[in-house]
């Protein structure tokens, strides 16, 4: 019994060494293929790159517009509900900027970027792998790497930081509009109180955790869409796969960032 | 004895469930060469072409192309010169593309010619294949058989030294025979260009008979 406890533990850490293995391959072989672009192999990889861009970002805004105004406001009701007995209404802007750009921001825009584009990536990889589109390109003379995920892993960090900005503006102006209901702050206090909250540790964990995240999710995402192999239905699955590992990777790479910054 | 253009080696092939498709084949295309390879259904045709393309990988012996092995996950030079024409039977285009990006993009991105020298090129080779007005529509709009000789058009653009030329799936009209053979026809103009077809009927006068069949090539 502890034998096969023993080998079924090994066969699942074994099996995640392995996607592991193929991520880090792929993020090396898009490199490489970044370093080795020629000019007009650029042109044609920044066109793939703005569309990606297009569907990641600027179709993401209202859904983002939104969940970033309705968090800001219900986080700083939240904070506000438990703190102001202890008459901290003077820092509740320090709070919320640094909940919202440590930790909410970047989390929440990962969020959203793969259950709207890291999915679609996903299958997107799958079908074309499935229907022959990506043997036709590779026997067409167009490596497929730099081709199609070259512009999703620029497209996608390019995205994140995009989503990230807007999200944490639209988060804060959501609590300030709570707040400017609740106490009485003027906008100039409010705005002059996130200046002394966000830093350099503020800045710095806000870039690292959207180049990973803008990075690990299409690197991901692609990477479970390509393994399919015979059918059509293995398409779900690889999705699946694909959103339940590039969450656990966000929420992995998010702690251990936030330790190395902030510990 | 000239080297041959492709050369298969030792090359066994197996199908999912396991069957031997190929089993230690050799079999040599000598540059120039012309053939129209027929056999019955799941009698290792296209899955020939396959090979030759480095898009199946033998699960032993190898595929030499132009003096170099094909290797999987590496894009062959012949191929990264874009000197490969592969047509499969849907056409292989991108869906996302209109028939005019699907032509144009191996110009660019093979052979670095600006996005205007593509276009243009691309559009005089689908005015050839009769398919200038659907020039910017995506695949689906025209349909399989438009798309099939679209993918002759995209053959053709780049130049291509060997030509893997699947049957169409679910046949030609007659305008899209007469486009396709007059592709086919202006390509087979240069001596030195290779044809490697699977299919009979109209494509029979285009190259020698091959007959694929019990895991052998037979010419």
């Amino acid at each position: 019994m502890p034998e096969r406890l023993a080998c079924s533990l090994g066969a699942k850490v074994r099996r995640a060494f392995g996607q592991l293995g193929s991520v880090s391959w792929l993020l090396g072989k898009c490199l490489q293929a970044c370093l080795r672009l020629s000019r007009e192999q650029r042109r044609v990889v920044w066109e793939v790159t703005r569309i990606q861009i297009r569907f990641t970002a600027l179709d993401a805004l209202p859904l983002c517009v939104l969940t970033a105004l309705l968090l800001g406001g219900i986080t700083l009701l939240q904070v506000f509900g438990q703190l102001s007995g202890f008459g901290v209404e003077r820092h509740i802007s320090q709070i919320l900027a640094q909940l919202v750009i440590r930790e909410l921001g970047p989390l929440m825009v990962g969020i959203l970027v793969i259950s709207r584009s890291g999915t679609a990536m996903a299958t997107e990889m799958a079908s074309r792998k499935l229907s022959g589109e990506l043997a036709a390109l590779y026997a067409s003379g167009v490596d497929p790497i730099p081709y199609l995920l070259v512009p999703r892993l620029l497209g996608g960090v390019m995205s994140v930081f995009s989503l990230v900005i807007v999200f944490d503006t639209v988060a804060l102006l959501g609590g300030f509009l709570v707040a400017w209901l609740r106490l009485p702050v003027s906008f100039g206090f409010f705005l002059g109180a996130l200046g002394e909250a966000i830093g350099r540790q503020e800045l710095t964990a806000t870039f690292f955790k959207c180049l990973v995240f803008g990075a690990a999710i299409p690197l991901v995402c692609t990477s479970f869409g390509l393994r399919v192999k015979h059918s059509t239905t293995e398409i779900p699955q690889a999705v699946t796969k694909a959103s339940v590992v590039s969450l656990a990777v966000l929420l992995m790479a998010g702690a251990v960032l936030s330790v190395l910054i902030y510990a | 004895m000239p080297e041959p253009l492709l050369a298969l080696e030792a090359v066994t092939l197996l199908a999912p469930e396991g069957r031997a498709v190929f089993r230690d084949l050799d079999w040599t295309l000598a540059r120039g060469a012309r053939f129209h390879a027929k056999g019955g259904a799941g009698g290792g045709c296209t899955a020939l072409l396959r090979l030759c393309a480095g898009i199946a990988e033998p699960h032993a012996g190898r595929v030499v192309l132009d003096g170099a092995p094909l290797e999987p996950g590496v894009l062959h030079p012949f191929l990264r010169r874009g000197l490969l024409g592969w047509v499969p039977s849907d056409g292989g285009l991108a869906v996302n593309l209109t028939l005019l990006d699907n032509v144009a993009l191996p110009l660019r991105f093979a052979q670095n010619l600006g996005r205007g020298d593509a276009e243009r090129s691309a559009l005089a080779w689908l005015e050839q294949a009769g398919l200038g007005p659907q020039a910017h529509q995506r695949p689906s709009v025209p349909g399989g058989r438009e798309s099939w000789v679209a993918s002759l058009a995209r053959a053709a653009a780049k130049g291509s030294r060997l030509w893997l030329v699947d049957r169409p799936a679910g046949g030609l009209d007659a305008a899209s025979i007469r486009a396709a053979e007059r592709i086919l026809g202006q390509a087979a103009q240069d001596p030195e260009v290779t044809f490697l077809l699977v299919g009979g009927g109209w494509m029979s006068a285009l190259g020698r008979e091959l007959t694929i069949g019990d895991g052998r090539v037979f010419s």
